[in-house]
């Protein structure tokens, strides 16, 4: 088992996300009325259970997303601290023009929580992995992802006091283990360096952060010391923290669940191109759709995607190996 | 509600002079959305100078009137409101589409004071006047309401006024898109009796007849079907504006959101813009508008 910060206390039980934002989410609502929820028909899996505490504070947009994204941009305007949570096709891919238009352009104190990723029953359609990549250049906005259900709430709480629009993205993947440890600290736009390494690092965010730490384990019996850093805020990216790890290491990996194209790893190879030009591996969904697919007795998407602990370790050594083919050519 | 001979009098000079500023602003680019414009100027005069409550000294006053501007393109009647309220100098009309401009090609809440909602992408005014007139109602919850199955916002707020209406101005084109009709539903589901929208409806959008390019009709019994109160008027007539205003502001507590149909002309009053139902004029339309506007209402 390798090393790890005094803040991460990893346990193999499932850990939420989920759970960890109607937590934050409940707490907060109860001290600030601000707090409003906009459902679109989504169910418990939606906001369904803000009703049990504030059903006053909840308003029910049905199966219409621009029209509830705009509204709420119109309570924002008006002081409110509106959250809407549904498939992040929903919620923000239908209403994206809207949320750009209506909500980015003057800063409304919006709340958005899109669930998507690669992994789920329901196919094509829902399994949606442009989220990160689709919002990434929207001017304005906060993007968090993150990892098991004590980093979820954090991310909730911080979410809720930051005055501004920010998307959390909650994905549908396995459940994620328990990593955190409940005095976790939390800011936006600040990684969280896991384990620090000699070899390389690994940059995950969300559900492979879950994988990483099961790919430590493996790599370390191959005598490889490779770091780990959590990177819950995708925008702003901490061009900080990845430089640091890229001069500590020299070699880096990125596990997403979702598309490279546009995702976390462009993201890091863009801060490392422009100013320390590192070996990188990007893990991920390649340029394809996700579908249907069992996680149990055997997970296929995991397999056929490639985003097992075996397949990182199979990235950092390949990612390794480049990086001493370029030390070598260097000399 | 007959109105005074006077006040009717007052407005439509005013609504004069607002002409003669939009001629300034499309002067000064020889650019413009001149036909929507025009279609507007009386519906402006009448929100701003007699209608809404609006404090042109303290223009994020919490009690004001809220007016969206969902056809967003047509600010320069606004724009130009704002600077005969002294709002902003008279100067600033001659900054329009300029770099740092609070005159921005489309409405901008962020960098214009005294404008409610940031528009331009047609078909979401409606949604955010709903969430400002929601919001009214969510401030002060005093009275249970029974909304219905579904809706769980029960507690409303009985006043004999609200703490502020909320309006939008929406063009006849915009109610092709399909999120008008999102919010037609919210809207009337939530009972926003504090609401008020106003259909600019000039016949004519980008490429043609509106109703050729999509027909609205029957745009009346759309609307009323969707549990709303419906009223028509003619949109260049100051009268049947303020009484039409004035009966949907009356109207409050009857938990019906208001909608007001304006027949309007696209390029009002300027002979060079009704033939071509002006949309975004350029060049040498826009200046014979404007030398023709300018000397028929050069005196009054």
């Amino acid at each position: 088992m390798p090393t790890f910060n005094k803040y991460v206390q990893i346990e193999d039980k499932p850990s939420m996300v989920p759970a960890g934002l109607e937590k934050a989410i409940t707490a907060a609502a109860a001290k600030d009325t601000r707090i409003i929820a906009v459902l679109e028909d989504m169910g418990f899996p939606g906001m369904l259970w803000f009703k049990k505490n504030c059903p006053e504070r909840m308003i029910e947009c049905g199966i219409a997303e621009q029209n509830a994204a705009v509204m709420a941009a119109g309570l924002a305007a008006e002081g409110f601290i509106p959250i809407i949570n549904s498939f992040l096709f929903a919620d923000v891919g239908r209403a994206y023009n809207q949320i750009r238009q209506s909500i980015l352009v003057d800063r409304f104190n919006v709340k958005f929580i899109g669930r998507e990723g690669a992994w789920g029953e329901p196919g094509i359609s829902h399994n949606t992995i442009e989220g990160i990549g689709s919002t990434r250049p929207l001017p304005n906005l906060v993007i968090l992802n993150p990892a098991d259900a004590v980093e979820a709430e954090k991310a909730a709480e911080a979410m809720l006091q930051y005055v501004g629009p920010v998307l959390l993205r909650q994905e549908s993947s396995p459940p994620p283990i328990k990593i955190f440890s409940d005095d976790l600290p939390f800011d936006i736009g600040k990684a969280f360096s896991l384990k620090e390494g000699r070899d390389a690092t690994i940059i995950a965010t969300g559900y492979m952060l879950t994988e990483a730490v099961r790919a430590l384990d493996i790599l370390e019996k191959d005598g490889l010391n490779v770091g780990l850093l959590d990177m819950c805020t995708i925008k702003p990216l901490d061009d900080k923290a990845i430089i640091k790890a890229a001069e500590k290491t020299g070699a880096i990996v990125t596990a997403e669940n979702g598309t490279v194209i546009g995702g976390l790893g462009d993201g890091v190879a863009a801060v490392l191109a422009e100013n320390l030009p590192t070996p990188i591996v990007k893990i991920g969904i390649e340029d394809e759709f996700s579908q249907s697919g069992k996680m149990s007795p055997k997970d296929e998407l995991k397999e056929h995607f490639g985003l097992r602990p075996e397949d990182i370790a199979v990235s950092v050594k390949e990612c390794i190996s480049k990086k001493e083919k370029l030390r070598k050519k260097r000399k | 509600m007959a109105h005074h001979e006077k006040l009717v009098k007052d407005l439509e000079k005013k609504a004069n002079q607002i002409r003669r500023d939009c001629f300034e602003i499309f002067g000064s680019t020889q650019m413009g959305h001149a036909g929507g414009t025009m279609s507007i100027i009386e519906l402006i005069t009448a929100l701003y100078f007699h209608h809404m409550k609006f404090d042109p000294k303290n223009v994020d006053w919490p009690e004001r009137d809220r007016l969206v501007l969902s056809k967003a393109h047509c600010c320069e009647a606004i724009y130009a409101a704002l600077v005969e309220l002294g709002v902003y100098p008279r100067k600033t009309l001659g900054t329009y589409y300029c770099f740092g401009s609070p005159f921005q090609g489309h409405a901008d809440r962020w960098c214009t004071p005294g404008i409610d909602y940031s528009g331009g992408s047609l078909g979401q005014g409606l949604s955010f006047a709903i969430g400002m007139a929601l919001a009214e109602k969510m401030k002060s919850v005093v009275k249970d309401v029974n909304i219905g199955q579904g809706g769980f916002l029960q507690r409303y707020v009985v006043r004999f006024d609200p703490l502020y209406r909320s309006y939008c101005i929406l063009g006849d084109g915009e109610c092709h898109e399909g999120m008008i009709w999102e919010a037609a539903m919210f809207a009337a589901k939530y009972k926003l009796d504090n609401l008020i929208a106003i259909i600019d409806y000039n016949k004519f959008s980008l490429d043609g007849p509106t109703n050729e390019i999509m027909n609205v009709e029957p745009l009346v019994e759309k609307w009323k079907s969707f549990g709303w109160w419906v009223t028509e008027v003619d949109g260049h007539d100051i009268r049947q504006i303020l009484d039409a205003l004035e009966l949907a502001s009356k109207l409050y507590g009857d938990y019906r959101p208001k909608c007001i149909i304006a027949h309007t002309i696209k390029g009002h009053g300027i002979p060079a813009w009704e033939r071509e139902h002006i949309h975004l004029g350029r060049g040498a339309v826009i200046m014979k508008g404007i030398e023709e506007g300018r000397k028929k209402y050069a005196d009054v």
